[in-house]
């Protein structure tokens, strides 16, 4: 059953003479449960593409279809709410809000779905000791290393248990150790939670957890490669 | 509700994280924003209050009884008197006498006649020293020499104003005397009489009547006028509070009396110059007009504050929105903040203004020609500035915030413009 479902997604940025194309007409399908990743050069149009799929930009054209929902004529509260219920995110730099612990870091998107605080602490402590950080609580996102801050991430994003989980190049602010555990950790939240995983990485190595590695170039795919 | 809970966690940690300098500073401009709109107004009014209050209690008292429209004279003074004596409230009261004289000086030594005579003409008030000082307390306000009690004879207090070194250069104007001192002898002359005084003493005060006036005991007024009754020009009374409730209590006790069929009765509020008042409500404008500039510098201040924290973490804010955190969420954590900085440099405005400028003030009050002023600052007053300022300040911190807020998710997570 496919999860997400996007037909010649356009995505162009300035105007009159000044029109860059940065998506020139991309067809994916993602099935549930599946774990994709996207691959190119820079400039190729993967963090783009991975911006509409996630609800995070409107497509110039196009059709979207994310986990049943036509989201491309929603409102800026819908998309919100959307992305709330709905997707979970990894961002290049961790993303974590300085001012808050990381507990209450994970506990935010809890708190907004509507859990009453006790719930959304022990689901985040959960969360947290699922990403191997048992005992940092209580630590600011400045008290952790850039492997940790990313582990919150995670675990902030895998709380809620959305049903599709965008990493948009997650190890790229990491050394190689942080990076493989990170992979390791996003690979077993797909293996064993089910959840779908859409990642963006520069890098071969950690792609080849995914079950497909969709290449980009210049604003389409041109090689869809199935791992597994 | 969801909103409210997030943006309170967000605001707090905002606050609590920040480094604790800024927020000091922050804090501290709003105190002193706070105490813009409290002291410059409290001060401007304070002026005229002090005025008011030497007038009330150097002059007319709590309640004052002057004549009817058509008569220059209390009739039934003696009436009047007993009267009064009756009422509980009233602990003290005066009985004026008033004519108009002229006071001459140094005429033992004037050698030429065709110079102007060294005089000044003033009210000569005659009192009985001791109510006057009951109702008054005159006898505080001599500056030179000493008061008068009732068994001088023959002695007079002449007020600042009709004494040249006093007057600062207004003696062109208003004419006074020359080198009068304490024991120097003076001439009075009232209509066609006159009689040699001692000078006991020199009064003055900043309600500018009692210093322009010259007090005689009122034995020697009656004599030298040649008034033959005892009817007065004016009783001041002293009320054992200066409750306006009491003096309102009070006038209607006398009216019921049936007092004011001989003298007009009024309180000090009804008898207050009108050009005290006039000064007191401009005062009030120009204090609400400085207090007004106060809070648009207050709300800028502000509006620039939360506009440089919120544009400095508008990818936070692009994450927050991207993660599904609702645009209120943030915009209350922004207006959670303003409402703190304005509530505890308010707060702490409030604490200074009351534990320390109204009792300085009280204290050492400003010297001002016509009155010692003082720091107003009526707690209803200060209630409402409070809540302005408050409202302005949540105003002022949710604009920026909804404008960062606004924008795109995307462009606020990239950086883009």
């Amino acid at each position: 059953m496919q999860i997400i479902s996007a037909k010649n997604i356009r995505r162009s940025f300035g105007k009159d003479n000044l029109i860059t194309h940065v998506l020139r007409g991309v067809d994916v399908s993602v099935a549930e449960g599946e774990f994709v990743a996207i691959m190119g050069k820079s400039g190729a149009g993967k963090s783009t593409l991975m911006y509409q799929l996630s609800v995070l930009d409107t497509p110039s054209s196009g059709e979207l279809q994310v986990d049943n929902t036509d989201v491309i004529n929603m409102s800026e509260k819908e998309r919100t709410s959307f992305r709330l219920n709905t997707l979970g995110y990894v961002f290049q730099d961790y993303a974590l809000v300085p001012d808050l612990s990381a507990r209450e870091n994970v506990m935010m998107p809890l708190l907004m779905r509507g859990e009453n605080w006790a719930n959304a602490s022990k689901k985040a402590d959960e969360a947290i000791d699922n990403v191997g950080l048992a005992g940092k609580y209580l630590n600011l996102p400045a008290e952790l290393s850039g492997g940790e801050q990313q582990r919150i991430a995670i675990a902030r994003a895998i709380a809620s248990t959305p049903k599709i989980i965008f990493a948009d190049e997650p190890t790229a602010n990491l050394d190689s150790v942080s990076s493989r555990q990170i992979i390791d950790l996003i690979s077993s939240i797909n293996r064993d939670n089910g959840q779908t995983v859409v990642m963006v990485t520069h890098e071969r190595e950690y792609a080849l957890g995914a079950n497909r590695i969709l290449h980009m170039e210049d604003g389409v795919i041109v090689l869809e490669e199935k791992l597994r | 509700m969801r909103s409210l809970r997030i943006g309170l966690l967000l605001g707090l940690r905002q606050i609590q994280r920040a480094n604790i300098w800024t927020n000091i500073l922050i804090i501290f401009v709003m105190m002193l924003t706070f105490l813009n709109l409290i002291a410059v107004s409290g001060i401007l009014v304070g002026l005229i209050a002090g005025s008011e209050r030497a007038v009330e209690e150097k002059s007319l008292g709590n309640i004052i009884i002057t004549p009817l429209d058509n008569e220059t004279k209390l009739i039934q003074t003696e009436t009047i008197r007993r009267n009064l004596e009756t009422v509980d409230e009233i602990v003290a009261f005066s009985i004026r006498y008033q004519a108009g004289g002229r006071v001459e000086a140094n005429y033992k030594t004037r050698r030429d006649l065709r110079q102007d005579a060294n005089s000044v003409g003033a009210p000569i008030v005659g009192i009985n020293p001791t109510d006057e000082d009951l109702v008054t307390k005159l006898s505080e306000n001599v500056v030179e020499g000493e008061y008068l009690n009732e068994q001088d004879s023959g002695y007079i207090l002449l007020g600042s104003l009709t004494i040249d070194r006093y007057t600062a250069g207004f003696a062109d104007i208003t004419g006074s005397l020359e080198e009068v001192y304490p024991g120097d002898k003076v001439k009075v002359t009232i209509g066609e009489n006159t009689k040699e005084f001692i000078v006991k003493g020199i009064v003055d005060s900043k309600a500018g009547a009692v210093s322009s006036q010259v007090y005689l005991p009122e034995s020697e007024l009656r004599r030298l006028s040649g008034q033959v009754d005892r009817n007065g020009s004016e009783i001041a009374i002293r009320l054992a509070s200066k409750d306006p409730v009491l003096a309102d209590n009070v006038k209607n006790t006398l009216i019921r009396q049936g007092l004011d069929e001989y003298a007009k009765i009024r309180t000090f509020t009804e008898a207050l110059p009108k050009f005290i008042t006039d000064i007191k409500n401009t005062f009030n404008i120009l204090g609400t007009f400085i207090g007004a500039v106060g809070i648009v510098v207050a709300s800028i201040t502000i509006f620039i504050i939360i506009f440089i924290n919120a544009i400095s973490r508008r990818r936070q804010i692009g994450i927050l929105k991207g993660i599904g955190i609702d645009a209120r969420s943030i915009e209350i954590a922004y207006i959670l903040q303003a409402a703190f900085y304005a509530l505890v440099g308010s707060a702490l405005g409030t604490l200074v203004t009351y534990a320390f400028l109204v009792g300085y003030f009280e204290r050492n009050p400003i010297d001002f020609p016509f009155s010692d002023g003082i720091l107003v600052a009526e707690p209803l007053g200060t209630l409402i500035r409070f809540i302005i300022l408050f409202l302005v300040t949540l105003v002022a911190g949710f604009i920026p915030a909804w404008i960062i807020v606004r924008k795109n998710t995307l462009d606020s997570i990239l950086g883009r413009k």
